[in-house]
């Protein structure tokens, strides 16, 4: 069943997981959807500033060059946007998923994405 | 007829894979996101793989050549390889890019370097049966011609 279109951002330095990302968000449902893509923490900080509409969600890679995921996290909320951020990382411990937290995030879902797990996310931020 | 062989060689190939502990499941997520209007996406995602791991391999090798190795960076083309193994559903080299991980974190060398002659048979492996696997699908496709 098709959902309401969101806008993405996408950031993810690896085409490969950008790639099975895009895929799986269509499948959940948003084959619509606006998804922005940024290859590294300081890209992300720079499409969020320069959006013209606020983003729905932002799914943030930790190991980026240039700029890290958790830079880019705190960076995003030290401007005063309050888009939901989702840490994606395949570094699943404990305290990499606080870090991340502390930095800003909302949540945590681990790499790969997929149509399922999408889904939950979607549904917790009120974006199914 | 000839397409309904091909079917079943293919089928036999991916089994296969499956059954050797190559792929996970995430290899069937991946057959599931493939549709009508993304016809070559498990391609497109193989192909990547293939590309990104050829490369890495070859950059973990010259790092660890050099005479003080970096682990922090050799654990980073590591961690590289280990997200595109676990993108593709390539259980057993993502597996071993674990096992490479912590090589790394002990600044072991002869650890890491045992780790990745381990990861380039395996990787070549599946690459070889990937291509394999392409050609097949390739030749399917080609039986039923587009009008």
């Amino acid at each position: 069943m098709a959902r309401k279109m969101i806008r993405v951002l996408l950031v993810e330095d690896e085409e490969i997981n950008r790639v099975v990302a895009r895929a799986a968000l269509k499948a959940a449902g948003g084959g619509g959807d606006v998804v922005d893509e940024a290859e590294n923490g300081a890209v992300a900080v720079q499409r969020v500033r320069d959006a013209a509409a606020p983003y729905d969600l932002v799914l943030m890679d930790k190991q980026m060059p240039v700029m890290d995921g958790h830079e880019a996290t705190r960076r995003i909320r030290g401007m005063g946007v309050t888009t939901p951020i989702v840490a994606v990382s395949s570094d699943g411990l404990p305290a990499d998923v606080e870090a991340f937290i502390t930095s800003g995030a909302d949540d945590f879902t681990s790499k790969p994405l997929s149509k399922e797990k999408l889904g939950i996310i979607l549904a917790k931020f009120r974006l199914a | 007829m000839a397409a309904a062989a091909l079917t079943s060689q293919l089928n036999a190939l991916v089994n296969n894979m499956f059954a050797m502990g190559l792929l996970d499941d995430q290899f069937q997520q991946l057959q599931m996101l493939q549709d009508s209007t993304a016809p070559d996406f498990v391609s497109e995602v193989v192909t990547l793989f293939c590309d990104d791991g050829e490369r890495i391999i070859c950059e973990l090798a010259r790092q660890l050549e050099k005479p003080n190795v970096d682990f922090d960076r050799v654990d980073s083309y590591v961690h590289q390889l280990k997200g595109s193994s676990a993108s593709v559903g390539a259980q057993k080299v993502k597996n071993t890019c674990i096992q490479f991980r912590e090589f790394c974190q002990q600044r072991s060398r002869d650890g890491c370097l045992k780790t990745l002659d381990l990861v380039r048979t395996e990787f070549y492996d599946l690459r070889n049966k990937f291509q394999a696997m392409l050609q097949l699908e390739q030749q399917i496709q080609a039986c039923y011609p587009k009008h």
